[in-house]
């Protein structure tokens, strides 16, 4: 059953350039892309910086509306439908931005539940439980503006999860990271996908994409450039294509940067 | 949880996060000092009841005014900065609700600035405070209060839908206060400028408290109806408003910076 389905989405962003006589001009940010995740799965969606996917990330979560096309989570249209999805998902994106710094980890957490309405019994449970699952249970009553940005990002990752979430959207979740933040965070990502969550992930992180992804998108400029399991996406690497010094062992980054760069047989 | 938990925790974490801003605290305290030594010169040799209506009640209604309406667009402002208004506009809760508690939050921290006011008035200037019917004073000031928060809803909707929520929040300090006749009388501007006076509900709030300090300034029903019809339509406004942003703000992508 898919939980995610996308069926050539398109949103477009008007802007206005010049300071007096204001022009305006449209940025076709996705350009009809395709794709569906079903229950259960890792999802991989990548591309370079502008490529699409946070705003593609964003229609999913039902804080943009999309322009056109099909924009579906669990069988509910993300614009539209928005109450019938929202208490079943979440998201969590990158960098240390998305919550209240002045405010402890705690009484983030706390509030974030308050606002997915859960009763206090078992919100206080959540919170305790989430605090044990990101490592910050002794330093839960400090301010999050005295964290670094590993700690931070454990928070953002906490909020996340606080729900409970059917679907769990992360928009390059481990930016930042030091290598020991990136991998217990990959465990958290496997561990609530263990438990039924399914994950959307975006990243930079080649690496951690063919680890973490059953299957992959990789986007540029807003259009699907492929889709498929990271081990097909290699496979597509011609050894002629590939450099000779990794002939042997071909990494999903070898597969990305030429399909990217406009390998058109890959 | 319940609706009113989510309003009771908003207003209370809004509490938390504002009081630990240095520029609040200073709006706070010290605004209402500035404010207080502005307004006591201009009527240093004016009446009594000049004093407390406009030198008293004046400087608090106009910090009142800068604390809840500066926090409130500010808030906006800081949510979209910090990534959270994204956040809590995408949650389960209503966002209405959110809001609410926000600028109940601030309404309560705000009536701080008020009391100080008085406070610094009496104590600066040394004026007795004649107040003619102290149980009308007291309902009129809950009614202003009451037309504040109005207000502040309204222009945070409307600041919801864009990015240049500093410049809205600037430009409407000061003029609002002179407007809505918080420290003259409106009938010493334009024409005009009178006939957009009457718009706002905070301008029949302000002369309602006025005829509780003198009962002679205006009347009571003539104030009083306009001010229940002021606050109706706005509220009206700001609900058809919610419904706008509620689409808008997914459309135009303004929830936040990226």
């Amino acid at each position: 059953m898919s939980v995610i389905e996308v069926k050539d989405l398109v949103r477009d962003y008007v802007i206005g350039e010049g300071l007096f006589n204001k022009k305006k001009k449209v940025v076709h940010a996705v350009k009809g892309i395709s794709f569906s995740v079903e229950k259960g799965e890792i999802f991989g969606l990548l591309g370079q910086n502008g490529a699409g996917k946070t705003t593609t990330i964003k229609m999913l979560i039902t804080m943009l509306a999309p322009t056109s096309g099909i924009c579906k989570v669990l069988g509910y249209d993300t614009f539209g439908q928005e109450k019938m999805i929202r208490n079943r998902i979440n998201f969590v994106f990158g960098g240390e931005y998305g919550l209240y710094r002045r405010l402890s980890a705690r009484d983030n957490l706390k509030y974030f539940a308050n606002l997915y309405k859960m009763p206090r019994k078992e919100r206080d449970e959540r919170v305790e439980e989430l605090l044990a699952l990101v490592g910050l249970t002794d330093r839960a009553d400090t301010r999050v503006e005295t964290f670094s940005k590993g700690m931070t990002q454990r928070v953002q990752i906490a909020r996340g999860l606080i729900n409970s979430p059917e679907v769990l959207f992360m928009d390059e979740p481990t930016i930042g990271l030091d290598p020991l933040g990136a991998e217990m965070l990959r465990e958290t990502i496997l561990e609530v996908n263990s438990k039924g969550t399914t994950v959307l992930l975006t990243t930079h992180n080649m690496y951690e994409a063919d680890e973490l992804c059953g299957r992959i998108a990789i986007i540029k400029e807003g259009e699907l450039l492929a889709l498929d399991t990271p081990a097909a996406i290699k496979g597509r690497l011609t050894p002629r294509k590939a450099k000779p010094a990794v002939q042997e062992e071909i990494t999903l980054e070898d597969a990305y940067i030429q399909l990217v760069k406009g390998g058109d047989d890959a | 949880m319940k609706s009113s938990s989510v309003l009771l925790t908003s207003m209370l974490v809004q509490m938390k996060q504002t009081f630990s801003r240095n520029m609040f605290k200073f709006t706070l305290f010290v605004g209402p000092f500035l404010t207080t030594i502005i307004l006591g010169e201009m009527y240093r040799h004016s009446t009594a009841d000049n004093f407390v209506a406009y030198v008293v009640l004046g400087s608090g209604l106009w910090s009142l005014w800068n604390c809840i309406a500066f926090s409130s667009a500010g808030d906006i402002h800081r949510e979209r900065y910090s990534n959270t208004l994204s956040i809590i506009f995408s949650a389960p809760a209503d966002f209405r609700l959110i809001l609410l508690g926000k600028i109940f939050g601030n309404t309560v921290l705000s009536m701080g600035s008020f009391f100080l006011s008085i406070f610094y008035a009496t104590l600066l200037y040394r004026h007795p405070i004649i107040v003619n019917n102290w149980p009308l004073l007291i309902a009129a000031l809950a009614l202003a209060i009451v037309a504040f928060i109005i207000m502040s809803i309204f222009i945070a909707y409307l600041l919801t839908l864009s990015r240049k929520t500093t410049i809205y929040m600037n430009c409407l300090e000061i003029p609002f206060a002179l407007i809505c006749g918080f420290v003259f009388p409106i009938e010493n501007l334009p024409q005009g400028v009178q006939y957009f006076s009457w718009i706002f509900p905070p301008t029949w709030a302000v002369r309602l408290l006025r005829y509780s300090v003198t009962e002679t300034a205006y009347g009571f029903w003539e104030n009083f109806i306009p001010l229940v019809i002021t606050m109706a339509v706005f509220a009206v406004l700001a609900a058809w408003l919610y419904r706008i942003i509620f689409r808008q703000s997914k459309i135009l992508g303004t929830l936040d910076m990226a």
